[in-house]
C-alpha cells in the first residue's frame, strides 16, 4: 500500500510554476545475501521550477538512495521519475546533461591535478565548449574565492576549498536542476556559513534553476529552503514549508513567550493557571527596574492575555513581548519519532 | 575528439606528476631489454631449430613477444584496473553522473596507456635493430600495422569484459594475476608454442595472443605480407568481433546490475 506523508502542504504560488521533478510511488530495496532491506517505499513528490527544497531525514532514512536515483546512479525497483517531463529511466543521458550533482566526497576529484584542470575535465564531460567552459570556470572560481588556488594541485586544498570546488564542479555545466548532497558536512561553522551564503546568493542570481538540498543541518535547511521533504525509514513523512511545519506544531502543542516589563514583580502575583491557558511562569533575574518573564501557554489559549492583563492591572509597563519559535530540531525529532537528545 | 583529448591530458598530467615512477618505469623497460639480450646470448646467438620459421634468432623472438604482450596486457587488464582504481579513489561516480557512457570513458581513459605502450613497442623494436636480430629489410610494415590493430581490438573486447567482472565482483586482482600468467604461459611469449604438448597447444590456439604473436613474428622477421597472413588475420578478426560484442554486452550488463543493486561505487 502506498504510504502517505503525514504532513503535506499544498503550496500556493509555486503551483503556478512548471514541475521540474515528479516522483511517483518510488520504491527501492536492497537485497544482500537473502535479506531484504527497504530503502524507499512509495515516495511521491513534486519539485517546481526555481524552488530550493530541503531533503531531511535521519541517517539511513533513504536520502542518499533518493539522490542517487535522481542522479541516475541507481535504478529504482518501482515507481517513476520524470525530469522536465521526460522519463528518467528512458533517457538517463539526457537527464544527466541537465543535472548538477554537488557531493561532499572529496575523493571524487583527481588529487594530482589542479583545481582548474579538474573543472576543465568535468566541463568537457558535460560537453561545455572550450571558451564557455573557461568563462564559467573563471566566474565560479572568482565568486567562490578560489582564483588564487586554481593552479595548485587539489591535494593541497583545505576541506573548505575542496567543498567549494565540488560546488563549482556541480555548476560548471550550468545545470537546470542541482542536487546538493550535504554541501557543508565536515566544515567548520565559518566555512559552512560562507558556503550557505554563496548558495543563497547563487540561487538568487540563477533564477529558474531548481535545487534539492540533502542535509542533516536543520538550520541550513531553514536558512536556504522554502520547503522541506522529510524522509524516515524510506517513507516521506513531511512535504511542507518550514513555516507550515512550525504552525502545525504550534497549533497542536504549546507556545513559549518572553515578556520584558518594568515596575512589575512576579513575587506572589501570578501562578500557573491551566484554566486560563497559562501552564508555566518564571522570572529571569531582574536588571534594575526591568524584569523578564518566561511563560509557557496552551497554544491558541488566552494564557498570554491573562499575564499581560495582570502586569498592566498592577501598574506595570510592558516593554517587549516575543514568542519563541519551536526549535526545528525538536520538530524533526518529534516527526521521526525519536526523543530529542 | 575534445573528449578524447581531455582524458589523454588528464592521464598524462597524472602520470607525469609522479616523475620518479615515470622515469623508473622507462628504465625498467630498458633493463628488461638487457635481460632478454643476455638470456638470448646464454641460449646462443646461432639459429635455433625450433625458431626456424621465424628466422631462428632468439633475441628477436623474445623482443617481439614482450613488445606485443605489453600492449595486450594494457588492453586486457588496463580497463579492469581503471575501474578498480576509480572505485577506490572515488572518481567513478563523478564520471558516471556525466552524459558520457562507461564504455567511452574506459576507451578514452586507455589512450595514454596505449600511447605509452606504442612507445615501448617501438623501443623494443629499436633495441632489436640495434642489438641484432631485427632488420628493417625483413619487416612488413602494413601487415604489422593490421596485426597490431586487430590485436588491440581483440583484447579491448576482452579487457572491457574483465572490467565488467571487476565492477560486479570488486576484487579483481586475483583474476588479473591468474589471467596474466596464463596468457604468458600459453601464448608463446617467451618460447615457441610448438614446444608444448599437443593438448596444451590446442588450448593455446584459443587465445588470440597466440595467433597475434605468430603473425607479428612472421611479419617482422620474415617479411610475410597481408596475403600470406590472411588466415591468421581472419582468425584474429573473428576473435575481435566475438570479444568486442561480448565485452560491450558484458559491461552494459555489469553497469545495469550495479545501478540496480546500488553497488557501482562500492569497493
Amino acid at each position: 500500500m502506498k504510504p502517505a506523508a503525514i504532513l503535506v502542504e499544498r503550496n500556493g504560488g509555486s503551483c503556478q510554476r512548471p514541475a521540474v521533478l515528479e516522483v511517483s510511488d518510488l520504491g527501492k530495496q536492497y537485497t544482500r545475501r537473502g535479506s531484504v532491506r527497504p530503502a524507499l517505499e512509495g515516495v511521491s513528490l513534486t519539485i517546481r521550477e526555481g524552488e530550493m527544497v530541503g531533503l531531511l531525514g535521519p541517517n539511513g532514512a533513504g536520502k542518499t538512495t533518493l539522490l542517487k536515483i535522481l542522479a541516475t546512479l541507481i535504478e529504482p525497483d518501482s515507481g517513476s521519475v520524470s525530469l522536465f517531463g521526460r522519463d528518467l529511466a528512458r533517457d538517463p543521458a539526457w537527464a544527466r546533461r541537465r543535472i548538477g550533482l554537488v557531493t561532499c566526497d572529496e575523493r571524487s576529484f583527481y588529487w594530482r591535478l589542479s583545481g582548474r584542470h579538474n573543472l576543465e575535465f568535468f566541463a568537457t564531460l558535460y560537453g561545455v565548449g572550450r571558451r564557455l567552459a573557461r568563462e564559467r570556470i573563471d566566474m565560479l572560481l572568482e565568486t567562490l574565492g578560489l582564483t588564487e588556488a586554481a593552479g595548485r594541485p587539489y591535494h593541497t586544498y583545505s576541506t573548505g576549498m575542496r567543498q567549494k570546488l565540488a560546488i563549482a564542479r556541480g555548476l560548471v555545466a550550468d545545470p537546470r536542476f542541482v542536487l546538493y548532497d550535504e554541501p557543508t558536512r565536515s566544515l567548520d561553522p565559518l566555512s559552512a556559513q560562507n558556503i550557505r551564503n554563496w548558495i543563497a546568493e547563487n540561487r538568487a542570481a540563477a533564477g529558474n534553476t531548481t535545487h534539492l538540498l540533502a542535509t542533516n543541518q536543520l538550520n541550513e535547511a531553514e536558512r536556504l529552503c522554502e520547503r522541506v521533504l522529510i524522509l524516515n525509514r524510506g517513507q516521506l513523512i513531511a512535504d511542507a514549508s518550514i513555516g507550515a511545519i512550525r504552525a502545525r506544531f504550534a497549533a497542536a502543542e504549546t507556545a513559549t513567550h518572553r515578556i520584558r516589563c518594568r515596575r512589575f514583580s512576579l513575587a506572589g502575583r501570578l501562578h500557573p493557571a491551566p484554566a486560563e491557558g497559562l501552564l508555566e511562569i518564571a522570572a529571569e533575574p531582574a536588571e534594575g527596574e526591568s524584569c523578564t518573564l518566561r511563560i509557557r501557554t496552551q497554544a491558541g489559549g488566552a494564557g498570554l492575555s491573562y499575564v499581560l492583563r495582570a502586569i498592566l492591572d498592577s501598574g506595570g509597563v510592558v516593554e517587549a513581548c516575543e514568542t519563541e519559535s519551536i526549535p526545528l530540531e525538536e520538530i524533526f525529532c518529534s516527526l521521526v519519532g525519536e526523543p530529542r537528545a | 575528439m575534445r573528449l578524447a583529448w581531455a582524458f589523454f591530458r588528464r592521464d598524462a598530467a597524472i602520470a607525469l606528476s609522479y616523475r620518479a615512477a615515470f622515469v623508473a618505469q622507462l628504465l625498467g623497460n630498458l633493463l628488461l631489454v638487457g635481460i632478454l639480450y643476455f638470456v638470448s646470448r646464454t641460449v646462443g646467438l646461432s639459429k635455433l631449430p625450433s625458431l626456424e620459421r621465424y628466422g631462428g634468432n632468439f633475441m628477436a623472438f623474445l623482443l617481439i613477444g614482450v613488445a606485443l604482450t605489453d600492449t595486450v596486457l594494457i588492453s586486457l587488464f588496463g580497463f579492469a584496473q581503471q575501474v578498480r582504481e576509480s572505485q577506490t579513489t572515488g572518481t567513478l561516480e563523478a564520471t558516471l553522473v556525466s552524459p558520457v557512457s562507461l564504455p567511452l570513458i574506459l576507451l578514452y581513459s586507455s589512450l595514454w596507456g596505449y600511447m605509452m605502450s606504442a612507445v615501448r613497442f617501438l623501443m623494443y623494436l629499436g633495441a632489436g635493430l640495434v642489438l641484432g636480430g631485427l632488420h628493417t629489410g625483413s619487416m612488413n610494415a602494413p601487415a604489422t600495422a593490421v596485426l597490431f590493430l586487430l590485436t588491440v581490438m581483440c583484447f579491448f573486447g576482452a579487457g572491457i569484459l574483465l572490467a565488467g567482472v571487476v565492477l560486479v565482483v570488486k576484487r579483481g586482482e586475483a583474476i588479473i594475476t591468474l589471467g596474466g600468467v596464463l596468457v604468458m604461459l600459453l601464448s608463446g611469449v617467451l618460447f615457441p608454442v610448438s614446444l608444448m604438448p599437443d593438448w596444451l597447444r590446442r588450448i593455446a590456439e584459443l587465445i588470440p595472443l597466440t595467433t597475434a604473436l605468430e603473425g607479428m613474428r612472421l611479419a617482422l622477421l620474415t617479411g610475410a605480407g597481408i596475403v600470406q597472413l590472411a588466415p591468421l588475420l581472419l582468425r584474429l578478426a573473428v576473435f575481435a568481433a566475438v570479444l568486442l560484442a561480448a565485452g560491450v554486452g558484458g559491461l552494459y550488463y555489469a553497469v545495469r546490475l550495479g545501478r540496480r543493486n546500488g553497488s557501482l561505487s562500492q569497493y
